[in-house]
Protein backbone atom coordinates (compact mmCIF):
# COMPACT_ATOMS: atom_id res chain seq x y z
CA UNK A 1 0.00 0.00 0.00
CA UNK A 2 2.90 2.58 1.02
CA UNK A 3 4.69 2.08 -2.03
CA UNK A 4 2.40 4.31 -3.80
CA UNK A 5 3.83 8.14 -2.79
CA UNK A 6 -0.27 9.41 -2.63
CA UNK A 7 -0.91 6.23 -0.44
CA UNK A 8 2.30 7.24 2.10
CA UNK A 9 1.15 10.43 2.56
CA UNK A 10 -2.45 9.48 3.24
CA UNK A 11 -1.24 7.38 6.11
CA UNK A 12 1.21 9.51 7.54
CA UNK A 13 -1.72 12.50 7.68
CA UNK A 14 -4.33 9.43 9.12
CA UNK A 15 -0.87 9.29 11.60
CA UNK A 16 -1.04 12.72 12.11
CA UNK A 17 -4.58 12.85 12.90
CA UNK A 18 -4.18 9.90 15.45
CA UNK A 19 -1.65 10.95 17.76
CA UNK A 20 -3.13 14.60 17.93
CA UNK A 21 -6.43 12.99 19.04
CA UNK A 22 -4.31 10.85 21.77
CA UNK A 23 -2.11 14.07 22.76
CA UNK A 24 -4.95 16.48 23.14
CA UNK A 25 -6.23 16.21 26.88
CA UNK A 26 -2.56 16.59 27.65
CA UNK A 27 -2.44 19.07 30.88
CA UNK A 28 -0.37 22.09 29.94
CA UNK A 29 3.25 22.69 30.60
CA UNK A 30 4.67 26.22 31.21
CA UNK A 31 8.45 26.65 31.69
CA UNK A 32 9.65 30.61 32.75
CA UNK A 33 13.41 31.64 32.77
CA UNK A 34 14.04 34.15 35.32
CA UNK A 35 16.54 35.84 37.40
CA UNK A 36 17.30 32.69 39.93
CA UNK A 37 16.61 30.11 37.06
CA UNK A 38 13.97 28.10 35.35
CA UNK A 39 10.70 26.81 36.64
CA UNK A 40 8.95 24.33 35.73
CA UNK A 41 5.34 24.11 36.16
CA UNK A 42 2.03 21.94 35.54
CA UNK A 43 -1.11 21.04 37.84
CA UNK A 44 -2.02 17.81 37.23
CA UNK A 45 -3.85 15.11 38.98
CA UNK A 46 -2.31 12.22 38.21
CA UNK A 47 1.44 10.99 37.31
CA UNK A 48 4.68 12.90 37.45
CA UNK A 49 4.99 14.77 33.81
CA UNK A 50 8.66 17.25 34.50
CA UNK A 51 11.82 15.08 34.98
CA UNK A 52 15.57 15.76 35.67
CA UNK A 53 17.63 15.05 32.51
CA UNK A 54 21.34 16.05 33.65
CA UNK A 55 23.01 18.62 35.40
CA UNK A 56 21.88 22.01 33.54
CA UNK A 57 19.03 20.09 31.81
CA UNK A 58 15.26 19.36 32.30
CA UNK A 59 11.99 17.88 30.55
CA UNK A 60 8.40 18.09 30.91
CA UNK A 61 5.53 15.64 28.38
CA UNK A 62 2.53 15.03 27.84
CA UNK A 63 1.82 11.62 25.90
CA UNK A 64 1.14 8.28 26.34
CA UNK A 65 3.29 7.21 29.59
CA UNK A 66 5.88 4.23 28.30
CA UNK A 67 6.78 6.78 25.24
CA UNK A 68 7.75 9.16 27.21
CA UNK A 69 9.34 6.33 29.75
CA UNK A 70 11.68 5.67 26.63
CA UNK A 71 12.12 8.96 25.51
CA UNK A 72 13.04 10.19 28.72
CA UNK A 73 15.60 7.03 29.65
CA UNK A 74 17.39 7.76 26.27
CA UNK A 75 17.72 11.35 26.96
CA UNK A 76 19.20 10.83 30.44
CA UNK A 77 21.52 7.68 28.44
CA UNK A 78 22.21 10.12 26.06
CA UNK A 79 23.49 12.70 28.42
CA UNK A 80 24.92 10.68 30.87
CA UNK A 81 27.14 9.14 29.18
CA UNK A 82 28.48 12.16 27.12
CA UNK A 83 29.27 13.60 30.80
CA UNK A 84 31.09 10.61 31.69
CA UNK A 85 33.25 10.59 28.73
CA UNK A 86 33.53 14.38 28.07
CA UNK A 87 32.60 16.58 30.74
CA UNK A 88 29.30 18.15 32.23
CA UNK A 89 30.27 21.44 30.40
CA UNK A 90 29.92 18.88 26.93
CA UNK A 91 26.35 17.60 27.57
CA UNK A 92 24.67 19.95 25.32
CA UNK A 93 21.04 20.12 25.01
CA UNK A 94 20.84 21.39 21.45
CA UNK A 95 22.96 18.61 20.49
CA UNK A 96 20.81 16.03 22.33
CA UNK A 97 17.50 17.13 20.37
CA UNK A 98 18.85 17.85 17.28
CA UNK A 99 21.18 14.82 16.61
CA UNK A 100 20.24 11.93 18.64
CA UNK A 101 16.59 12.96 19.73
CA UNK A 102 14.83 14.54 16.56
CA UNK A 103 15.86 11.77 14.23
CA UNK A 104 14.82 9.05 15.66
CA UNK A 105 11.61 10.43 16.30
CA UNK A 106 10.97 11.36 12.96
CA UNK A 107 12.47 7.91 11.81
CA UNK A 108 9.60 5.76 14.04
CA UNK A 109 6.71 8.94 13.07
CA UNK A 110 7.21 8.03 9.43
CA UNK A 111 7.33 4.41 9.28
CA UNK A 112 4.05 3.50 9.15
CA UNK A 113 4.12 0.24 10.02
CA UNK A 114 5.59 0.98 12.67
CA UNK A 115 4.84 2.47 16.55
CA UNK A 116 5.40 6.13 16.66
CA UNK A 117 6.47 7.86 19.72
CA UNK A 118 3.23 9.66 21.01
CA UNK A 119 4.77 12.07 23.15
CA UNK A 120 5.43 15.70 23.11
CA UNK A 121 8.22 17.15 24.94
CA UNK A 122 9.88 20.71 26.44
CA UNK A 123 13.10 20.95 27.32
CA UNK A 124 15.23 23.51 29.19
CA UNK A 125 18.82 23.99 29.42
CA UNK A 126 19.88 26.57 32.28
CA UNK A 127 22.46 29.51 31.17
CA UNK A 128 24.68 31.07 33.23
CA UNK A 129 22.50 34.69 32.48
CA UNK A 130 19.15 34.55 31.66
CA UNK A 131 19.88 35.29 27.77
CA UNK A 132 21.47 31.85 27.63
CA UNK A 133 18.84 29.75 28.75
CA UNK A 134 17.16 27.21 25.79
CA UNK A 135 13.90 25.99 25.25
CA UNK A 136 13.51 23.17 22.80
CA UNK A 137 9.84 21.83 21.94
CA UNK A 138 10.24 18.23 20.28
CA UNK A 139 7.13 17.07 18.56
CA UNK A 140 6.55 13.31 17.94
CA UNK A 141 7.30 13.94 14.30
CA UNK A 142 10.78 15.38 15.43
CA UNK A 143 9.64 18.67 14.84
CA UNK A 144 11.97 21.12 16.84
CA UNK A 145 10.66 24.65 18.21
CA UNK A 146 13.21 26.50 20.39
CA UNK A 147 12.80 29.92 22.06
CA UNK A 148 13.47 32.62 19.33
CA UNK A 149 17.39 31.31 18.47
CA UNK A 150 16.39 32.21 14.70
CA UNK A 151 16.45 35.21 12.87
CA UNK A 152 12.81 35.58 12.74
CA UNK A 153 11.53 36.02 15.88
CA UNK A 154 12.51 37.69 19.27
CA UNK A 155 14.25 35.70 21.83
CA UNK A 156 11.38 34.39 23.95
CA UNK A 157 12.48 33.32 27.77
CA UNK A 158 9.34 30.71 28.06
CA UNK A 159 8.45 28.30 26.75
CA UNK A 160 4.97 26.44 26.87
CA UNK A 161 3.39 23.10 26.18
CA UNK A 162 -0.11 22.08 25.60
CA UNK A 163 -2.25 19.45 24.16
CA UNK A 164 -3.70 21.08 20.83
CA UNK A 165 -2.23 24.38 19.27
CA UNK A 166 -4.76 26.80 20.21
CA UNK A 167 -4.19 26.17 23.67
CA UNK A 168 -0.10 26.66 23.15
CA UNK A 169 -0.62 29.96 21.40
CA UNK A 170 -3.09 31.39 23.98
CA UNK A 171 -0.53 30.45 27.08
CA UNK A 172 2.46 31.84 24.79
CA UNK A 173 0.27 35.18 24.00
CA UNK A 174 -0.74 34.88 27.66
CA UNK A 175 3.43 34.97 28.63
CA UNK A 176 4.64 37.29 26.26
CA UNK A 177 2.79 40.08 27.96
CA UNK A 178 3.07 39.06 31.81
CA UNK A 179 6.26 37.57 31.92
CA UNK A 180 9.60 39.40 32.75
CA UNK A 181 13.23 37.94 32.92
CA UNK A 182 13.70 40.23 35.97
CA UNK A 183 10.80 38.84 38.02
CA UNK A 184 11.74 36.62 40.86
CA UNK A 185 10.61 33.08 41.90
CA UNK A 186 6.52 34.41 43.19
CA UNK A 187 6.03 36.34 40.26
CA UNK A 188 7.28 33.66 38.31
CA UNK A 189 5.21 31.14 39.96
CA UNK A 190 2.14 33.23 39.57
CA UNK A 191 2.56 34.22 35.51
CA UNK A 192 3.04 30.03 35.21
CA UNK A 193 -0.20 29.46 36.97
CA UNK A 194 -1.58 32.18 34.98
CA UNK A 195 -0.36 30.47 31.64
CA UNK A 196 -1.37 26.67 32.53
CA UNK A 197 -5.12 27.92 33.50
CA UNK A 198 -5.49 29.97 30.56
CA UNK A 199 -4.27 26.82 28.83
CA UNK A 200 -6.24 24.49 30.23
CA UNK A 201 -9.30 26.38 29.57
CA UNK A 202 -8.62 26.75 26.13
CA UNK A 203 -8.57 23.15 26.00
CA UNK A 204 -11.82 22.28 27.58
CA UNK A 205 -13.61 24.65 24.85
CA UNK A 206 -13.77 23.82 21.23
CA UNK A 207 -14.31 27.05 19.51
CA UNK A 208 -12.82 29.78 21.93
CA UNK A 209 -11.58 32.32 19.25
CA UNK A 210 -11.03 35.10 21.90
CA UNK A 211 -8.27 34.65 25.06
CA UNK A 212 -10.99 33.96 28.05
CA UNK A 213 -11.86 37.06 30.17
CA UNK A 214 -8.84 37.62 33.00
CA UNK A 215 -11.24 37.06 35.62
CA UNK A 216 -12.79 33.52 34.37
CA UNK A 217 -9.04 32.66 34.19
CA UNK A 218 -8.21 33.36 37.83
CA UNK A 219 -11.39 31.65 39.08
CA UNK A 220 -10.50 29.19 37.11
CA UNK A 221 -7.43 28.58 38.47
CA UNK A 222 -8.57 29.03 42.14
CA UNK A 223 -10.99 25.92 41.28
CA UNK A 224 -8.20 23.69 39.86
CA UNK A 225 -5.82 24.61 42.65
CA UNK A 226 -8.40 23.17 45.23
CA UNK A 227 -8.37 19.44 43.99
CA UNK A 228 -5.30 19.09 42.18
CA UNK A 229 -1.52 19.36 43.09
CA UNK A 230 1.27 22.12 41.49
CA UNK A 231 3.84 19.79 40.25
CA UNK A 232 7.12 22.05 39.53
CA UNK A 233 10.87 21.99 39.23
CA UNK A 234 13.62 24.33 39.13
CA UNK A 235 16.80 24.27 37.39
CA UNK A 236 18.94 26.63 39.82
CA UNK A 237 21.39 29.01 38.02
CA UNK A 238 23.89 29.20 41.13
CA UNK A 239 26.86 28.58 39.69
CA UNK A 240 28.42 26.93 42.87
CA UNK A 241 26.81 23.64 42.61
CA UNK A 242 27.10 21.05 39.12
CA UNK A 243 23.59 19.83 39.92
CA UNK A 244 20.57 22.47 39.17
CA UNK A 245 17.44 20.46 39.26
CA UNK A 246 15.58 20.72 42.38
CA UNK A 247 11.70 19.78 42.69
CA UNK A 248 9.33 21.88 44.25
CA UNK A 249 6.44 20.52 46.73
CA UNK A 250 2.83 21.69 46.45
CA UNK A 251 3.50 22.61 50.24
CA UNK A 252 6.66 25.10 49.40
CA UNK A 253 4.65 26.55 46.36
CA UNK A 254 1.24 26.93 47.99
CA UNK A 255 1.88 30.27 50.17
CA UNK A 256 3.33 32.21 47.36
CA UNK A 257 0.37 32.19 45.40
CA UNK A 258 -1.37 35.66 44.86
CA UNK A 259 -5.07 35.27 44.61
CA UNK B 1 17.26 0.27 5.67
CA UNK B 2 19.70 2.29 6.83
CA UNK B 3 20.57 2.52 11.01
CA UNK B 4 20.36 5.28 12.43
CA UNK B 5 23.40 6.39 14.75
CA UNK B 6 21.33 6.26 17.52
CA UNK B 7 18.37 3.57 17.71
CA UNK B 8 16.49 3.05 21.44
CA UNK B 9 16.20 -0.16 22.57
CA UNK B 10 12.67 -1.30 22.17
CA UNK B 11 12.31 -3.65 24.57
CA UNK B 12 13.29 -1.28 27.00
CA UNK B 13 12.41 -2.10 30.95
CA UNK B 14 13.65 0.76 32.13
CA UNK B 15 14.61 -1.48 35.17
CA UNK B 16 17.71 -1.12 34.51
CA UNK B 17 19.92 1.85 36.57
CA UNK B 18 23.06 0.11 36.46
CA UNK B 19 25.81 2.72 35.28
CA UNK B 20 28.52 0.61 34.27
CA UNK B 21 26.49 -1.83 32.72
CA UNK B 22 25.04 0.96 30.35
CA UNK B 23 28.84 2.18 29.64
CA UNK B 24 30.02 -1.39 28.96
CA UNK B 25 27.26 -1.84 26.58
CA UNK B 26 28.50 1.37 24.78
CA UNK B 27 32.80 0.09 24.96
CA UNK B 28 32.77 3.45 27.84
CA UNK B 29 34.65 1.11 30.14
CA UNK B 30 36.81 -1.97 30.44
CA UNK B 31 35.27 -4.91 30.76
CA UNK B 32 35.21 -6.75 33.99
CA UNK B 33 38.02 -9.46 33.79
CA UNK B 34 36.17 -12.72 33.65
CA UNK B 35 38.47 -14.79 35.57
CA UNK B 36 41.01 -12.85 37.58
CA UNK B 37 43.37 -15.37 38.43
CA UNK B 38 45.56 -16.67 35.54
CA UNK B 39 45.12 -19.83 34.03
CA UNK B 40 48.24 -21.42 35.45
CA UNK B 41 47.03 -20.67 38.87
CA UNK B 42 50.10 -18.83 39.70
CA UNK B 43 49.92 -14.91 39.45
CA UNK B 44 52.14 -13.54 36.91
CA UNK B 45 53.59 -11.19 39.89
CA UNK B 46 53.56 -11.55 43.38
CA UNK B 47 50.55 -8.99 44.61
CA UNK B 48 52.19 -6.82 46.70
CA UNK B 49 49.83 -3.62 48.49
CA UNK B 50 51.31 -0.95 47.10
CA UNK B 51 49.10 2.13 48.25
CA UNK B 52 51.49 4.08 49.24
CA UNK B 53 49.80 6.96 51.11
CA UNK B 54 47.62 7.36 54.07
CA UNK B 55 44.22 8.25 54.46
CA UNK B 56 42.06 7.84 57.76
CA UNK B 57 38.23 8.87 58.81
CA UNK B 58 36.88 8.36 62.06
CA UNK B 59 33.27 9.36 62.99
CA UNK B 60 33.11 12.54 66.13
CA UNK B 61 30.39 14.86 67.58
CA UNK B 62 29.53 16.13 63.92
CA UNK B 63 29.85 13.78 61.58
CA UNK B 64 32.52 11.45 59.88
CA UNK B 65 36.34 13.79 59.50
CA UNK B 66 37.63 11.92 56.24
CA UNK B 67 41.69 12.88 55.70
CA UNK B 68 44.68 12.71 53.69
CA UNK B 69 47.63 13.14 52.82
CA UNK B 70 48.79 14.93 50.01
CA UNK B 71 51.93 12.68 48.50
CA UNK B 72 51.65 10.64 45.25
CA UNK B 73 55.32 8.32 44.51
CA UNK B 74 56.23 6.05 41.64
CA UNK B 75 58.98 3.59 43.33
CA UNK B 76 60.93 5.79 45.22
CA UNK B 77 60.10 8.88 43.68
CA UNK B 78 57.99 11.81 45.10
CA UNK B 79 55.72 12.62 41.57
CA UNK B 80 53.35 15.28 42.97
CA UNK B 81 52.62 17.04 46.40
CA UNK B 82 49.08 18.51 46.40
CA UNK B 83 47.25 14.96 44.89
CA UNK B 84 43.63 15.06 46.50
CA UNK B 85 43.25 11.60 47.69
CA UNK B 86 39.93 12.65 49.48
CA UNK B 87 37.24 12.79 46.67
CA UNK B 88 33.40 14.04 47.00
CA UNK B 89 31.24 11.78 45.15
CA UNK B 90 27.76 13.27 45.69
CA UNK B 91 26.38 15.88 48.09
CA UNK B 92 26.55 13.29 50.91
CA UNK B 93 29.37 10.83 50.37
CA UNK B 94 33.00 11.16 50.22
CA UNK B 95 35.41 8.30 48.79
CA UNK B 96 38.82 8.22 50.35
CA UNK B 97 41.56 6.23 48.32
CA UNK B 98 45.26 4.80 48.66
CA UNK B 99 46.30 2.87 45.49
CA UNK B 100 46.80 3.65 41.89
CA UNK B 101 45.37 7.03 40.68
CA UNK B 102 44.21 6.32 37.52
CA UNK B 103 41.94 3.83 38.10
CA UNK B 104 41.14 5.11 41.50
CA UNK B 105 40.08 8.49 39.70
CA UNK B 106 38.18 6.51 37.12
CA UNK B 107 36.38 4.52 39.53
CA UNK B 108 35.09 7.86 41.56
CA UNK B 109 34.15 8.93 38.31
CA UNK B 110 31.92 6.02 37.46
CA UNK B 111 30.87 6.09 41.17
CA UNK B 112 29.49 9.96 40.67
CA UNK B 113 27.76 9.05 37.69
CA UNK B 114 26.37 6.24 38.65
CA UNK B 115 24.54 7.61 41.80
CA UNK B 116 23.50 10.47 39.38
CA UNK B 117 22.24 8.09 36.79
CA UNK B 118 20.22 5.96 39.05
CA UNK B 119 18.53 9.03 40.68
CA UNK B 120 17.29 10.26 37.32
CA UNK B 121 16.43 6.92 35.59
CA UNK B 122 14.53 5.47 39.14
CA UNK B 123 13.21 9.37 40.05
CA UNK B 124 14.59 8.05 43.69
CA UNK B 125 18.02 8.53 45.45
CA UNK B 126 19.97 5.11 45.33
CA UNK B 127 20.02 3.79 49.47
CA UNK B 128 23.16 3.75 51.30
CA UNK B 129 23.78 -0.09 51.13
CA UNK B 130 22.84 0.29 46.85
CA UNK B 131 25.91 2.89 47.20
CA UNK B 132 28.38 0.87 49.26
CA UNK B 133 27.56 -2.04 46.93
CA UNK B 134 28.41 -0.12 44.20
CA UNK B 135 31.79 0.85 44.90
CA UNK B 136 31.99 -3.01 46.21
CA UNK B 137 30.98 -3.69 42.97
CA UNK B 138 33.94 -1.91 40.78
CA UNK B 139 36.34 -2.80 42.99
CA UNK B 140 35.38 -6.58 42.17
CA UNK B 141 35.71 -6.15 38.69
CA UNK B 142 39.16 -4.39 38.99
CA UNK B 143 40.18 -7.30 40.90
CA UNK B 144 42.11 -9.01 37.17
CA UNK B 145 44.44 -5.59 37.32
CA UNK B 146 44.77 -6.11 40.93
CA UNK B 147 46.33 -10.04 40.12
CA UNK B 148 48.49 -8.32 37.46
CA UNK B 149 50.25 -5.52 39.63
CA UNK B 150 48.45 -3.18 38.67
CA UNK B 151 45.69 -0.66 39.56
CA UNK B 152 45.21 -1.53 43.12
CA UNK B 153 43.14 0.19 44.96
CA UNK B 154 41.96 0.35 48.90
CA UNK B 155 39.44 2.67 49.54
CA UNK B 156 37.26 4.10 52.59
CA UNK B 157 34.03 5.26 52.19
CA UNK B 158 32.01 7.79 54.53
CA UNK B 159 28.57 9.00 53.85
CA UNK B 160 25.57 10.48 55.71
CA UNK B 161 22.74 8.13 55.73
CA UNK B 162 19.09 9.52 56.52
CA UNK B 163 17.03 6.74 56.54
CA UNK B 164 16.02 4.85 58.52
CA UNK B 165 17.67 6.66 61.36
CA UNK B 166 19.85 9.51 60.42
CA UNK B 167 23.69 8.92 61.26
CA UNK B 168 26.96 9.08 59.47
CA UNK B 169 28.30 5.82 57.93
CA UNK B 170 31.86 4.52 57.33
CA UNK B 171 32.64 1.55 55.54
CA UNK B 172 36.44 0.44 53.93
CA UNK B 173 37.15 -2.03 51.97
CA UNK B 174 39.96 -4.44 51.03
CA UNK B 175 41.43 -4.70 47.15
CA UNK B 176 38.81 -7.95 46.45
CA UNK B 177 36.09 -5.41 47.12
CA UNK B 178 35.06 -6.65 50.74
CA UNK B 179 33.03 -4.19 52.78
CA UNK B 180 33.43 -3.24 56.41
CA UNK B 181 31.71 -0.87 58.23
CA UNK B 182 33.66 0.93 60.90
CA UNK B 183 32.07 1.81 64.01
CA UNK B 184 34.47 4.13 65.07
CA UNK B 185 37.83 4.71 62.87
CA UNK B 186 39.15 3.31 59.75
CA UNK B 187 43.18 3.51 57.68
CA UNK B 188 44.42 2.42 55.13
CA UNK B 189 46.99 3.00 52.14
CA UNK B 190 50.80 1.93 53.90
CA UNK B 191 51.06 4.84 56.29
CA UNK B 192 48.17 2.96 58.25
CA UNK B 193 49.40 0.98 60.80
CA UNK B 194 50.46 3.84 62.63
CA UNK B 195 47.64 5.75 62.18
CA UNK B 196 45.30 2.86 63.27
CA UNK B 197 47.78 3.03 66.65
CA UNK B 198 46.97 6.40 67.48
CA UNK B 199 43.37 5.97 66.50
CA UNK B 200 42.88 3.22 69.02
CA UNK B 201 44.86 4.82 71.77
CA UNK B 202 42.85 7.94 71.46
CA UNK B 203 39.54 5.98 70.86
CA UNK B 204 40.22 4.00 74.55
CA UNK B 205 42.40 5.72 76.57
CA UNK B 206 42.55 9.73 75.34
CA UNK B 207 40.92 12.62 76.71
CA UNK B 208 37.65 11.78 75.27
CA UNK B 209 36.30 8.91 73.06
CA UNK B 210 36.90 9.84 69.21
CA UNK B 211 32.71 9.80 68.64
CA UNK B 212 32.90 12.77 71.43
CA UNK B 213 35.23 14.78 69.83
CA UNK B 214 34.75 18.27 68.85
CA UNK B 215 35.63 20.02 65.33
CA UNK B 216 39.00 21.33 66.67
CA UNK B 217 40.15 18.32 68.49
CA UNK B 218 39.32 15.50 65.63
CA UNK B 219 41.02 18.15 62.89
CA UNK B 220 44.07 18.14 65.61
CA UNK B 221 43.87 14.05 66.03
CA UNK B 222 43.74 14.17 62.36
CA UNK B 223 46.55 15.75 61.58
CA UNK B 224 48.75 14.35 64.37
CA UNK B 225 48.18 10.75 63.13
CA UNK B 226 48.84 11.94 59.21
CA UNK B 227 52.54 13.67 60.43
CA UNK B 228 53.32 10.62 62.86
CA UNK B 229 52.55 8.50 59.73
CA UNK B 230 54.91 10.28 57.71
CA UNK B 231 57.85 9.63 60.48
CA UNK B 232 58.35 6.01 59.16
CA UNK B 233 56.40 6.04 55.92
CA UNK B 234 58.29 7.35 53.02
CA UNK B 235 55.13 7.34 50.66
CA UNK B 236 53.21 9.47 53.02
CA UNK B 237 53.89 13.51 53.28
CA UNK B 238 52.15 14.15 56.43
CA UNK B 239 51.64 18.38 56.78
CA UNK B 240 54.84 20.11 54.71
CA UNK B 241 55.70 22.32 56.78
CA UNK B 242 58.41 24.24 54.67
CA UNK B 243 56.29 24.31 51.64
CA UNK B 244 52.89 24.89 53.60
CA UNK B 245 50.79 22.00 52.05
CA UNK B 246 48.59 20.83 54.51
CA UNK B 247 46.45 17.25 54.49
CA UNK B 248 42.95 17.41 53.02
CA UNK B 249 40.22 17.13 55.21
CA UNK B 250 36.51 16.73 54.64
CA UNK B 251 33.43 16.57 56.98
CA UNK B 252 30.88 14.44 55.97
CA UNK B 253 27.58 15.75 58.28
CA UNK B 254 23.38 16.18 57.81
CA UNK B 255 24.33 18.87 55.75
CA UNK B 256 26.08 17.76 53.07
CA UNK B 257 29.95 17.83 52.99
CA UNK B 258 32.46 20.22 54.06
CA UNK B 259 35.50 20.95 52.80
CA UNK B 260 37.57 22.37 55.54
CA UNK B 261 39.71 25.85 54.46
CA UNK B 262 43.23 25.41 54.74
CA UNK B 263 44.01 28.53 57.02
CA UNK B 264 41.92 26.52 59.34
CA UNK B 265 44.21 23.63 58.87
CA UNK B 266 46.84 25.95 59.81
CA UNK B 267 45.48 27.88 62.93
CA UNK B 268 44.87 24.21 64.11
CA UNK B 269 48.20 22.97 63.32
CA UNK B 270 50.04 26.03 64.41
CA UNK B 271 48.38 25.68 68.03
CA UNK B 272 47.94 22.18 68.52
CA UNK B 273 50.66 20.27 66.63
CA UNK B 274 53.69 21.93 65.35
Amino acid sequence: MIEEPYRWVEAIANRREYIEAQLAPGSPIAALGYRDGILFLTVSQSRQKIFEVYDRIAMGAIGHPGDIERLRMAAIELASTEGFTRSAADVSLRRLVHYSLSPVMKNAFEQVYGAPYLARMLFAEVGERPEEDLFLRVEYDGEIATNGATYAQARQDFAALSGTQQSREQMEALLATEHAQDANLETVLNSALDAWSIGHMTLQTDDAKEPPERAAVRKHRQEQLTNAGIEAALLERDASRAIRYRSLSDKELRPLIRD
Amino acid sequence: MERSLVAFDQNFSGAVGDFPVLLRRKGLLAPAAANPVPQDRTPQKMWQPTEATTILAFKFSGGVLVAGDRRATAGNTVVYDRADKVLEIDRHSIMAIAGVPATAWEMARVLEHSFQYFRRTQLQEMSVDGKVRALSKLLRDNFGFVMQGVGVVVPIFATYDSHPKPEARLYFYDAMGAQFEATDYAATGSGSPAVRGILFYENNWGAKPLQELGEDEAVSIALRALDTASQSDTATGGVDRGGKIYPLIKIVSRDGITTLPESKIAAVFKETVA
